[in-house]
């Protein structure tokens, strides 16, 4: 009995696993497909998809994506550092409230913040905005709650016992935060700031309302071409772009120990 | 420079020019969310109350999503894939969270990334997988075709199978990881002495461990259903014009119909479909806590 | 230091390269994408780059109703200078005061389309091609070719049929078209279209929007039969796929396709020059051959063979009808949650 429930759970476990990698084995086959309909032929292939890539159909949009990303990326770190630790290291007066402003657009639907941003750049007259400024706002509401969720929960887990030693120590306010504060939470920083980059890179229900015609990102540019084909150049682009992604973890991993803490966030 | 004056300064003008300084840091970080997030909302709810021509205040478009039926029946398909998406992960997730928790062998960093590595791709690579996997000319369709088990392609797609399929793959790291979190919190000694007292392996699963990660399969279901519930492009893609949710109703009449004051009223439902999930998250954690901590004051 | 280098270069990199982009006139071109887009490509947008030294971004962005809707929702601003669409948008969007209106002056080749054709787009739209709504149909497959639109409803042809979106016209025109032939009419009587369209959807595998992926059904013979432009359908006869294509004796509905420019576009002189270019003597003729549609030019010098089976005028042929493109428009909102109800379900 015990010997069939191990069977079992090995086989079932097995079985989750290779429904999880198969659609992306089917993505990376796909990519290497020899004929423009994606077909599964094992001994034949090219790499003429990827070839395509380098036109300006796909490159624009990557390089949209990729600005996109950064300035997000940029932008909700410092935001999210400066507001995590005024509340969490200064324990502002109101700082339960304040943190629940700053968590709110969690509980909302990404799908619904985007109607609500892009009711509200109608209605004052901003259609000029959509494209790269809307996306750039859009995104940064959407990654700010993470990276300061994250960034709070690194401050408090800081032993406030190492500032106190530095103050016995000497140290002023801004040698304490630059020196002691700073490295021991830049763990938590980076984490913040590679979710923020990925959730942007990623990101379809807040851009699809946002984007603009020669002013789109990546994977609105990839779902808007199924609309017409499934043929391996979207297999190709999506295995590149998740080539990339793997690549600016890997960066960033390099840099400042980034771990399993991208899923902090929920959504 | 300035730091060390400060610190030589009384604490209470310390205090005060830290609170200043604070405020002024954590402005931006306020404006930015009241600016695009705030007041967004705001405009999106005044808006679900105004007439789609004349924009005079009305409850007519409440009235049309509660008997035009179409809206209904959206909300009613929103929430029974995002049930069937919630039972999925976490049956599925469970094996594998149960194999994180507990093993300490190499295999389970190879696991951990097989399991959660997917996150990284993105939607899109994963939802346009399925769809050349389901397809009526897709890859399982292909196979059985050419093997003659089937006359006719199986319609795998474009229909709420292929939708749970696919947003259970998009979903299933986020469960594993809080089951996972959950059976870590359960002592592994519990397991060791229903064992040596002689519980087969079956009801040492059945009685142990799966009561004490019950608030952990709820809140695998409960991030399931709120990320099924709210995701655009896998229904999008694999549910096409034969099964519409929610979000890809909403994104129709932004988008396409131009009906604003409705787009919000089924915004504002999905919305309501949500905090009305989370809020029994919060109720029945809180309830259990104090269960708990009931039991524990008998002793 | 050497993984930080790298991070600097990739996003320089990024900024740099858009900023350069920036640099040259540039049109922003909504249209469609699948066999379109390599056509229009090749025949029109090399040759007018050649010509012009505008540089082309080509937007293969939605439904003819998609685009307008993005124009009506961005107040005339969608971010395109020029949108392939048909009549009734271009009809809809010179009332809303949403279109440029085009002038001879500006765009000299106007004068030479045919004027029943002209007309019926309005001042807005300059008709760059004709087509009409055919149904195609597998020679291999099907026994006997079809002669009316009831043939759709033929029972060897269960499970064998494919329809458009109601965000593709192409569905639109069905409906009503169904209506004619049973009964109804084009605009207020258009119960017997949906009584119609729910059985023929009841025989159909379901619904797809873009004209690449509704072919490619027919093309791998999972499909039978559908409705489809005639022009798309002439190239897949010319490909080689086992098709061909009718006019059903009840008669059809014309596309009348036009470019339009959207009040607010950027780039307006880069628009206005690229409309004229289309409808030179020379790019129509490049157009018609390669995407096998008629044209509203009547100069054209193409092999007869090509003309043959495409639409010359609207009016005088009696197996054309064109409704009232403006009716129709306003009806579109009740129609699209009529056709959600009482067809979509149908469907297997």
């Amino acid at each position: 009995m015990t010997r069939v429930i191990s069977i079992l759970f090995w086989l079932s476990l097995a079985a989750v696993l290779a429904f999880i990698t198969l659609p992306l084995l089917v993505v990376v086959a796909a990519s290497f497909s020899p004929t423009a309909t994606v077909t599964f032929q094992p001994f034949e292939w090219t790499f003429r998809w990827y070839g395509d890539l380098l036109s300006n159909r796909w490159l624009d949009p990557f390089l949209t994506s990729l600005k996109i990303a950064t300035v997000v990326a940029a932008t909700s770190g410092v935001l999210g550092l400066l507001a995590a630790y005024c509340i969490v290291y200064e324990r502002l007066p109101g700082s339960d409230v304040l943190m629940s402003y700053l968590l709110s657009p969690l509980s909302v639907p990404q799908i619904v913040k985007g109607v609500a941003i892009v009711l509200f750049l109608s209605m004052i007259g901003f259609q000029g905005f959509l494209g790269t400024p809307a996306l750039i706002a859009a995104h940064v509401v959407l990654a700010l709650p993470f990276v300061t969720r994250m960034v709070a929960t690194s401050l408090a887990n800081f032993d406030a016992n190492l500032d106190r030693a530095a103050q016995i120590l000497g140290a002023g306010k801004l040698q304490r935060i630059r020196h002691v504060l700073l490295p021991m939470i830049k763990p938590g920083v980076l984490s913040g700031v590679t979710f923020a980059f990925i959730i942007s890179f990623n990101n379809i229900p807040l851009s699809v309302f946002l984007v603009r015609p020669g002013d789109s990102t990546l994977p609105i540019t990839v779902i808007n071409y199924l609309e017409y084909s499934l043929d391996p150049v979207m297999a190709a682009v999506n295995v590149a772009s998740m080539a990339f992604i793997l690549v600016v973890i890997f960066l960033f991993e390099k840099i400042g120990g980034f771990s399993a803490q991208i899923h902090g966030g929920s959504k | 420079m300035s730091s060390l004056a400060l610190d030589s300064s009384p604490p209470r003008t310390r205090r005060r020019f830290t609170g200043w300084f604070s405020y002024l840091a954590l402005s931006p970080s306020l404006v930015v969310l009241a600016i695009f997030f705030a007041l967004p909302m705001g405009i999106m709810i005044g808006m679900s109350f105004a007439d789609p021509q004349t924009l005079s205040p009305t409850l007519d478009n409440y009235h049309r999503f509660l008997t035009d039926g179409l809206s209904l029946a959206g909300f009613c398909r929103t929430a029974i894939m995002s049930l069937l998406v919630a039972v999925c992960v976490t049956a599925l997730g469970y094996p594998v969270a149960y194999f994180l928790a507990r093993s300490r062998t190499r295999w389970r960093a190879v696991v951990f990334a097989l399991a959660l590595s997917p996150e990284l791709a993105g939607v899109v690579l994963r939802t346009y997988g399925w769809l050349i996997i389901l397809e009526d000319r897709g890859f399982i369709n292909d196979v059985l075709l050419y093997l003659g088990l089937i006359a006719s392609p199986l319609p795998l797609s474009k229909n709420l199978f292929a939708v749970v399929v696919g947003l259970t793959h998009v979903v299933l790291p986020f469960g594993i990881l809080s089951l996972m979190t959950s059976i870590q919190g359960i002592d592994p000694n519990l397991e060791r002495a229903a064992q040596m007292l002689g519980a087969s392996r079956l009801s040492v699963i059945r009685f142990i461990v799966l009561p004490l990660s019950v608030p952990g399969i709820v809140s695998s279901m409960l991030i399931a259903f709120t990320m099924a519930a709210s995701a655009y492009a896998t229904p999008a893609l694999l549910g096409g014009a034969g099964f519409k949710v929610l979000a890809t109703m909403i994104y129709e009449q932004v988008l396409f119909y131009i009906n604003w004051p409705f787009a919000s009223v089924m915004a504002i439902s999905l919305l309501v479909m949500m905090l009305a999930i989370s809020f029994a998250g919060v109720r029945y954690e809180s309830r259990r806590r104090l269960r708990t901590a009931g039991a524990k004051g008998d002793n | 230091m050497g993984t930080k280098r790298c991070f600097a270069l990739i996003l320089s990199a990024a900024f740099v390269t858009q900023a350069n982009v920036a640099g040259a006139e540039t049109l922003v071109l909504n249209s469609y994408g699948g066999p379109y887009e390599a056509i229009i490509q090749e025949r029109i947008i090399k040759p007018f780059e050649e010509r012009h030294g505008i540089d082309v971004v080509y937007d293969a962005v939605g439904s003819a109703q998609q685009d307008y809707a993005k124009i009506k929702a961005t107040n005339g601003r969608p971010g395109f200078d020029v949108a392939v669409m048909t009549a009734s948008q271009s009809l809809q969007g010179c009332k809303d005061g949403l279109l440029e209106k085009l002038a001879v002056a500006e765009i000299p080749n106007l004068a030479s389309l045919s004027p029943g054709l002209s007309s019926a787009a309005g001042p807005c739209g300059a008709v760059h091609e004709v087509q009409y709504l055919s149904l195609l149909y597998r020679t291999d497959k099907l026994t006997s070719a079809p002669v009316s639109w009831a043939d759709l409803l033929d029972p060897q042809l269960t499970g064998k049929i494919i329809l458009p979106t109601f965000q593709n016209i192409m569905a639109v025109y069905l409906l009503e078209m169904m209506s004619l032939s049973n009964g109804g009419d084009l605009i207020d009587n258009i119960d017997p279209g949906f009584d119609a369209m729910a059985k023929v959807s009841a025989q159909s595998v379901g619904f797809e929007q873009s004209s690449a992926i509704l072919e490619s059904y027919v093309r791998d013979g999972s499909v039978w039969a559908m409705p489809f432009w005639n022009g798309r359908a002439q190239l897949l006869v010319d490909e080689g796929v086992p098709v061909d294509y009718i006019r059903p004796r009840e008669g059809t509905i014309p596309l009348i396709a036009t470019l339009n420019i959207p009040v607010g576009a950027a780039n307006k002189d880069a628009a206005v020059k690229f409309i004229d270019f289309f409808l030179e003597k020379s790019s129509q003729e490049g157009w018609v051959t390669g995407y096998r549609v008629g044209s509203a030019r009547t100069d054209i010098d193409v092999p007869a063979e090509l003309q043959r089976r495409q639409v010359q005028s609207v009016a005088g042929d009696k197996s054309l009808h064109l409704p009232d493109l403006m009716l129709l428009q306003a009806k579109l909102p009740e129609w699209a949650e009529r056709w959600e109800r009482d067809v979509v379900p149908h469907a297997n």
